[in-house]
């Protein structure tokens, strides 16, 4: 159920699989009010640069977006790198998908992706044999791995270890990338001694058979 | 059992950070509001407790001798002479490491629980049966940290613990806070620990000799009546404990020039 109050001011996307949001847009568009709104991108898994598409369309109709709603983490990575204020909301990614409850209640998994949401803390260790996506911090001593991507919605400041079965094309993705050691494949690489920006998410991939870190610009899962 | 009796773990991973004497100048504090307060030294390689109470001399019988049910527990409790409102539970030998069991722990504490408002218990260093043992009795936590990487590393890791045991609410107490560190920047501050621990921060403590002068003479700071800034500090403690809105001290207004001393010293005057 939406919420009433703010109703009118929330415009969503289509979902997914039911219309691709290109097409829909101008017919949103061309319904909405000039003003402040929320975007709530639903289901769909987008880039920075899709993202930036949207915004530039809905800027040309008089309209601001204030916070970016999604289900889907890589969707809130992106706006987050672009510099917005994310919802992430899980109820409804539960109730449409096929996302199983696992006993413990804050692990969700869907074939080979883990989902876990809240910190770890020194001592604990998140390991996922596909990608894993966690809303949390990592704190010092605490660790995240798994045999395909990291991502972390929240500040990444303890280690991680991506694609450790060996994929070289894995990634590690965090609002804030600030760790103390992280690994691809079998790259090891320290965490950078300078401050990151805030509000800019990061990645760390291999380039060139090193680990190289740099703003999320480009579409956080490949 | 009453099941409104706060039962409080102290802890915090790291030892030497200061449990035992938050313990015991926090019991004393909450005692002087006219709670009923009991302490239990759960820290059986190391008891101190007794020691930094003043109360070593007056232990007749302990925890083990209760469980072993060679005594009552009102034989064992140790009743403060000046704060009739504390008592403390001692810790038996260190022995008992090798045959406690956390039923007996919750069966300890249940039985405080019947005529205490506010349970206290000083647990060991360390996660491990020590720890295990008193969390499994405890409702509610408060890790102690000091402002340094390693304290905070470990206190992080037992929160993860206390909060994966179910343990609720779980605070935070800085301890040994040095004002002028923080300021040059040698020491990390009450940002820099609360940003990692993301806990609700129940007070600081003021890094202080008169804890140690008060700790070598068995009477707690906060029943000396000495106005020092360590007994201010854990004074509020006791009071955020309690409920009451107690702002937190700044560390970049507490000095220790003469001025800054003859300024509290005026400040506590008037309260
Ligand atoms: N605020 C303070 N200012 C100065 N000294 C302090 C302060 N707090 C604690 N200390 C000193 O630090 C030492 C350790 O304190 P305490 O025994 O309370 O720690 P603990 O955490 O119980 O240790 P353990 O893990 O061994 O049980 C003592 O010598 C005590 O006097
Ligand atoms: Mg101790």
């Amino acid at each position: 159920m939406e919420n009433l109050i703010s109703q009118e001011r929330v415009i969503a996307l289509p979902s997914a699989r039911k219309e691709d949001w290109r097409e829909a847009i101008p017919r949103i568009l061309i319904k909405a009010k000039p003003g402040l709104v929320e975007l709530d991108c639903r289901d769909w898994k987008l880039s920075c640069r899709d993202l930036k598409k949207i915004i530039s369309f809905f800027e040309k109709a008089g309209l601001k977006i204030n916070l970016i709603r999604s289900n889907v983490v890589q969707t809130l990575v992106s706006a987050s790198a672009l510099g917005h204020q994310t919802v992430l909301r899980l109820g409804e990614q539960s109730k449409s998908s096929s996302y199983e409850e696992n006993n413990n209640s804050n692990i969700t998994r869907k074939s080979s992706l883990l989902f876990h949401e809240g910190t770890l803390r020194a001592g604990e260790h998140l390991e996922a044999d596909g990608d894993v996506l966690l809303v949390g911090d990592v704190n010092p001593g605490a660790k995240i791995s798994s045999g395909g991507n990291v991502m972390v919605w929240g500040r990444l400041r303890g280690s991680a270890h991506a694609g450790k079965f060996g994929n070289q094309n894995a990634k590690i993705v965090a609002l804030q990338l600030r760790p103390l050691q992280l690994r691809i494949a079998n790259e090891i690489a320290r965490g950078p001694e300078e401050k990151p920006q805030e509000g800019l998410a990061e990645e760390a991939i291999i380039e060139s058979g090193q680990i190289i870190i740099q703003p999320a610009k480009t579409n956080p899962l490949p | 059992m009453s099941t409104n009796t706060r039962i409080i773990l102290i802890c915090s991973g790291k030892g030497g950070v200061g449990k035992t004497t938050l313990t015991a100048n926090l019991g004393i504090a909450l005692a002087r509001t006219g709670v009923r307060t009991a302490v239990l030294d759960a820290d059986f390689g190391l008891r101190n407790l007794d020691l930094l109470l003043g109360l070593e001399n007056r232990i007749v019988y302990t925890a083990q001798e209760v469980l072993e049910e060679s005594c009552r527990l009102d034989q064992a409790l140790v009743k403060h002479k000046q704060e009739p409102n504390l008592a403390l539970l001692p810790a038996g030998n260190p022995r008992m490491l090798e045959w406690l069991k956390p039923d007996d722990m919750q069966r300890i504490v249940s039985m405080l629980s019947d005529q205490f408002d506010y349970v206290l218990i000083d647990c060991p260093a360390g996660v491990e049966d020590g720890f295990k043992n008193a969390v499994s009795a405890s409702k509610e936590a408060i890790v102690v940290t000091n402002p340094e990487v390693s304290a905070v590393r470990d206190a992080d890791r037992v929160i993860g613990l206390l909060n994966t045991n179910g343990i609720n609410p779980v605070q935070l107490v800085l301890n040994r806070v040095r004002p002028k560190m923080i300021a040059s920047q040698e020491m990390l501050s009450v940002d820099d620990v609360t940003d990692i621990l993301a806990l609700p921060l129940l007070g600081l403590v003021l890094e202080d000799e008169q804890v140690i002068v008060s700790t070598n003479r068995g009477v707690p700071l906060t029943l000396s009546g000495i106005n020092s800034p360590a007994a201010r500090c854990y004074s509020n403690i006791a009071s955020r404990l309690q409920g009451e809105e107690v702002p937190l001290i700044d560390p970049a207004k507490e000095g220790s020039g003469m001025r800054d001393k003859f300024r509290r010293l005026m400040q506590t005057k008037i309260f």
